[in-house]
């Protein structure tokens, strides 16, 4: 299945990944009862899509809160991207924060320590 | 073949030796000349052997030496990786934990004038007559209620309303000892409770508090408003009562001192 699309939930950010356009947005807060099976779903999306085409992929964040469970997840999803990223694919993030909460900004700092594709943080603007 | 280049002197001395005495025509005849180049044909042959092995074991050892740094790579890597990922949780769980910090003081505490609210002063008042019934200690309260605020809304706007209160809500404060506590009942109305003091005291307390309000300069005055006062009823908690009834006594006396042309403080025994 290419077509990924998951509605937001109190605990779960909402999915939307387009495969035509390359794109993977995810908005919301993060504590899910079941962080592997909740990312796995992602995870796999995002594996398939690198391994089956050669297009660009860009993940677009608007996270607010994740639980350690959800910050594990993310990392393994960067690394994966990293790991693309070092065989020539063009990869990249954009991370949006609210401008009330500049506390994301630090946090999504943290998570680009390490990361040499293109990693943006940027005002959320919605 | 093996070059004998590297071999040690001594070995390659009496390699050259034999070969010698092997080439040697006057030694053609010789019954030893067919074992010995058999035999010297032997050591050669177990020579490569050795160095075969050598060569074979020397690979496994890179190997297993390659697979012991990769090992020690990738338990580096997992331990940057678990400390990053307790560094950004732990900032996860510093923001909400000030976020319920926050929200705790907001829940208990009146946005306008930073006094503690209605939800803060039922909870003291628990406290304070749990005391009262354990130590036999009475507490007094007071509640005060300003005099024609009405007025003040209606003729200079809800903001000079608002300043009114704040102003108000600083003038009790100011007027309080350490331990006493404050705060917003309601609308125009402040709840005053003074613990371990008895109604003389709380009487003195009241009459501060009632002189610090009539003091207080507002800046849209006008000579039209003579300044803002306020009535103050107060009682004391008798031990055994649920303090509702005392709130209700503070009430009626609060009602007395509006009947008896405010700006005063009564008391209700």
């Amino acid at each position: 299945m290419n077509v990924l699309n998951i509605p937001g939930s109190q605990s779960t950010p909402s999915i939307t990944a387009d495969w035509a356009a390359g794109r993977l947005v995810m908005s919301g807060d993060s504590y899910p009862e079941n962080s592997f099976d909740f990312f796995g779903q992602v995870i796999n999306w995002i594996e398939r899509y690198l391994k089956e085409g050669e297009a660009p992929l860009c993940l677009e964040l608007h996270l607010v809160y994740m639980n350690t469970s959800s910050v594990k997840a993310m990392m393994d999803i960067f690394d994966m991207l990293e790991e693309f990223h070092g065989q020539g694919r063009q990869v990249r993030v954009d991370w949006f924060y609210d401008p009330r909460n500049e506390r994301v900004l630090g946090l999504a700092d943290e998570f680009r320590e390490d990361c040499t594709f293109p990693f943006e943080i940027c005002v959320d603007a919605r | 073949m093996l070059d004998k280049e590297f071999l040690p002197p001594t070995e390659r001395d009496l390699l050259e030796l034999i070969a010698a005495l092997l080439a040697d025509p006057a030694q053609q005849d010789n019954p030893l000349r067919s074992p010995l180049a058999r035999l010297l044909a032997h050591s050669e042959w177990q020579r490569e052997r050795l160095e075969r092995l050598v060569r074979i074991s020397d690979g496994y050892q890179q190997v297993a030496r390659g697979e012991s740094l990769n090992l020690a790579e990738q338990y580096d890597r997992q331990l940057r990786r678990l400390e990053k990922l307790a560094r950004i949780s732990d900032r996860y769980q510093n923001s909400l934990r000030e976020m319920s910090e926050a929200l705790k003081v907001a829940a208990l505490h009146d946005t306008l004038t930073g006094l503690g609210n209605r939800r803060f002063l039922m909870e003291r008042l628990k406290d304070e007559t749990e005391r009262a019934s354990r130590k036999g200690l009475p507490y007094a309260v007071g509640i005060l209620d300003v005099d024609h605020f009405k007025l003040v809304n209606d003729r200079f706007g809800h903001e000079a309303g608002d300043q009114t209160l704040c102003k108000i809500a600083d003038a009790i404060q100011a007027s309080l000892r350490e331990y006493d506590q404050c705060g917003r009942w309601g609308g125009e109305e402040f709840l005053i409770i003074l613990p371990d003091t008895s109604l003389v005291h709380a009487e003195q307390v009241a009459e501060r508090i009632r002189e610090a309000i009539k003091a207080i300069a507002l800046d849209f005055s006008d000579s039209a408003l003579p300044g803002v006062t306020a009535s103050i009823g107060v009682t004391a908690y008798q031990p055994g009562e649920p303090y509702s009834d005392a709130i209700n006594r503070a009430d009626n006396a609060l009602l007395l001192a509006k009947e008896a042309g405010r700006n005063r403080v009564e008391l209700a025994l």
